[in-house]
């Protein structure tokens, strides 16, 4: 009897203690250090397979920053948002600090048509368009490039990409690694002739410290 | 038959600007001539704290308070009021008849499209807050009757004659006309209502008083024709508003332009109509006026969804100073589509279009761009700008760089090898692109795929014509 079990269970302190944090952990209040990655979480393979053992996938309806000196980076995303370019929702570029380059892009599998860029923004309107794009919910993915960022504003792409349910990456320098975030993810990113050596800060639901190589 | 009357009481005096502007509440007092003397018609509660009221000949009271102003009623710009909201109005009928400080309208017919007269009474107050004006609203069988509640029995519905007959029996018979022949009658007569009137055999009460007074007792009951001349709405949609004071900050404006797009809105409900193209105006004291276009990616009469892209698009306009009227016009409005093919459609392209249309008003269109391929050799040439949902997809960058560098950026050399962030290695044999000649950007490079000392992956080339290095694209 499925009944008389559960009611077993709860006169012993110690199982009805271990049900209770059960429950924490499914509602992700609480997380275990050695878990790799929390179940809660949604994610978007990131389609290297390092990169994908180490942190599971770029968590959706979050902020990711990836860290480096000259804003590198860029193509450990493309498998995703060739992924992402299936949907029928955007890609936004905010103020990218090169021009995309559309062939490469495309003989990638990023589908064109989702590609949306916003050129030559202030500050103050690159923060709105990020912003706007996060919460919209028609934005698969949106990243943007930003050089000094203040908590505040972070905090309110965090909740803007948590309303939208889409990816929010932002390539920032690596001077950033020593400010706090509410990012869900960070990585620092460092180029080598083959590929990138990656470094994670943060991540949700594990450890920061763990490193992989990603071979392009 | 029910006519709805929307009555104005305050027109006379909200129809003008504040003066000075910057003291609107300055005691103000409108007037009109009634027996060649300046009689007290309407007052700002300003005024009527200091003892005005409406009926105080004006030099009384200027005593009262000498620091009143005093402007001449003025039907010209009533009128002009009267029509722009007769515009608005024209979504809930296309009989609409104009009389001083009140709009008359035939909603009898419509009000199948609306429900029933509670909700289309609900639907003109939700407008009407918004407008600006004071208003009344009564409905009634005739207009005569609508018109003559509005003052009388605001918010009153009366469907019936029956209905009508006990909602006027108590009114003041002075209430029914301004006719100065007709009012002196009444007055000799001593009937005191309109109950009165009506109780007396028809025969006697015409041999007592006059045709002129029976007619409108007819009218009100609907016992006569009351012909009313419908008012014809202009081809193009034109409307002014004064500000009652001057306008510094961007986001102040938001609140006249909803008044202007809620009249809009019911000009092109009206006509079946849907607009694209809305040219706005805002004018200063001294300078030359400001123009500007708002653009929707879609035709709407939608006033919420098209105040919201105003919102983003009056950020980008510089104002070079304040602002005291604002105008807005639309010439060009395009006969509405109803939206449901868009539900039949597959949603194989992005379609959140409000969210594409709020960047483009708020950024400026050459800001929210598309990329496209197009199949060319030359990197410089082989992709373009484009509307957004437009780009197309060539597969013809497989080994080139996610970044390109527009316009490439010449590299110094050491030692005969180039350096960017110090010397770079060359990986691989180069690719040589060389074409063009046909449209006079012809290139000879060699590519080379090269890194630097803090492994950065760069596309390099050398022109071969003037063996110089360029960097032209980044891996990383």
């Amino acid at each position: 009897m499925p009944d008389s079990l559960c009611r077993a269970e709860i006169t012993d302190p110690v199982i009805m203690a271990d049900i209770n944090l059960e429950k924490l952990v499914t509602r992700g209040t609480l997380w275990r250090g050695r878990q790799d990655v929390s179940p809660a979480e949604t994610v978007e393979p990131t389609g290297w397979e390092p990169l994908d053992a180490l942190i599971g996938g770029w968590p959706r309806g979050a902020l990711t920053e990836l860290l480096s000196n000259r804003y590198s980076g860029l193509p450990l995303l493309i498998p995703a948002l060739a992924g992402l370019s299936d949907t029928d929702r955007w890609l936004v570029w905010t103020a990218p600090p090169h021009l995309p380059y559309a062939p490469a892009l495309a003989a990638r599998g990023v589908q064109m048509e989702k590609v949306l860029v916003i050129r030559q923004a202030s500050l103050s309107q690159r923060l709105w368009v990020t912003e706007q794009a996060l919460r919209s919910g028609d934005c698969a993915a949106v990243l943007a490039w930003f050089e000094h960022l203040e908590i505040a504003p972070l905090r309110r792409l965090q909740l803007a990409a948590e309303q939208g349910g889409g990816i929010g990456v932002l390539f920032r320098p690596t001077d950033a690694t020593r400010q706090s975030s509410p990012a869900r993810l960070r990585l620092r990113v460092i180029p080598t002739t083959s590929g990138f050596d990656l470094e994670v800060l943060k991540r949700h639901g594990g450890w920061g410290g763990g490193r992989c190589s990603v071979r392009l | 038959m029910l006519w709805t009357a929307l009555y104005f009481p305050q027109l006379p005096l909200e129809v003008f600007v504040p003066d000075p502007p910057q003291d609107p509440e300055r005691a103000r007092a409108i007037s009109h001539t009634r027996n060649s003397r300046e009689i007290v018609m309407r007052c700002n509660p300003a005024a009527t704290i200091q003892g005005i009221c409406p009926g105080l000949p004006v030099p009384a009271a200027l005593a009262l308070c000498s620091g009143l102003q005093v402007l001449a009623r003025d039907e010209t710009r009533e009128r002009a009021a009267l029509q722009g909201l007769a515009l608005w109005a024209y979504q809930f009928s296309p009989h609409i008849s104009l009389d001083p400080l009140m709009l008359l309208i035939e909603t009898g017919a419509s009000l199948r499209l609306f429900g029933n007269p509670e909700s289309l009474s609900g639907l003109l107050s939700r407008d009407l807050d918004q407008l600006g004006h004071e208003y009344r609203i009564a409905m009634a069988p005739t207009p005569a009757a609508a018109n003559l509640l509005a003052r009388t029995h605001p918010g009153s519905i009366t469907r019936t004659t029956t209905e009508l007959r006990r909602q006027i029996d108590g009114v003041a018979l002075a209430r029914l006309t301004r006719d100065t022949e007709v009012r002196a009658l009444i007055d000799a007569i001593g009937l005191g209502t309109i109950g009165e009137c009506l109780t007396l055999p028809r025969g006697e009460l015409a041999r007592r008083t006059s045709p002129k007074l029976i007619l409108l007792f007819d009218r009100l009951l609907g016992q006569a024709p009351d012909p009313r001349p419908a008012w014809q709405p202009p081809e193009h949609f034109e409307q002014h508003l004064e500000f009652p004071g001057e306008i510094i900050h961007h986001t102040a404006l938001c609140f006249p332009a909803r008044r202007l797009i809620l009249a809009l809105c019911g000009y092109l409900r009206g006509h079946g109509g849907s607009v694209q193209h809305l040219h706005w105006r805002l004018e200063h004291r001294e300078i030359p006026a400001t123009d500007f276009q708002q653009g929707l990616m879609k035709p709407s009469r939608d006033a919420h969804h098209i105040l919201d892209i105003f919102r983003e698009r009056i950020e980008r306009v510089s104002l070079p100073g304040p602002v005291v009227a604002m105008s807005l016009q639309v010439t060009d409005w395009l006969a509405f589509e109803e939206q449901t093919a868009d539900l039949l459609q597959e949603r194989a392209s992005p379609k959140d279009e409000a969210f594409l249309e709020r960047l483009r008003n708020r950024l400026g269109e050459e800001r929210v761009q598309g990329l496209s391929v197009i199949a060319d050799y030359r990197p410089e040439r082989a992709w373009s700008w484009c509307p957004p949902g437009t780009g197309r997809n060539e597969e013809t960058g497989e080994h080139q760089p996610l970044w390109l560098l527009d316009p490439p950026c010449p590299l110094s050399v050491h030692e005969q090898a180039p350096s960017y962030g110090g010397t770079l290695a060359l990986e691989r044999l180069p690719e040589r692109i060389e074409t063009g000649w046909w449209d006079g950007f012809d290139i000879v490079r060699d590519y080379f795929v090269a890194h630097n000392p803090d492994g950065e992956r760069l596309w390099v080339f050398r022109d071969r014509r003037s063996g110089e290095w360029y960097l032209h694209g980044l891996f990383h």
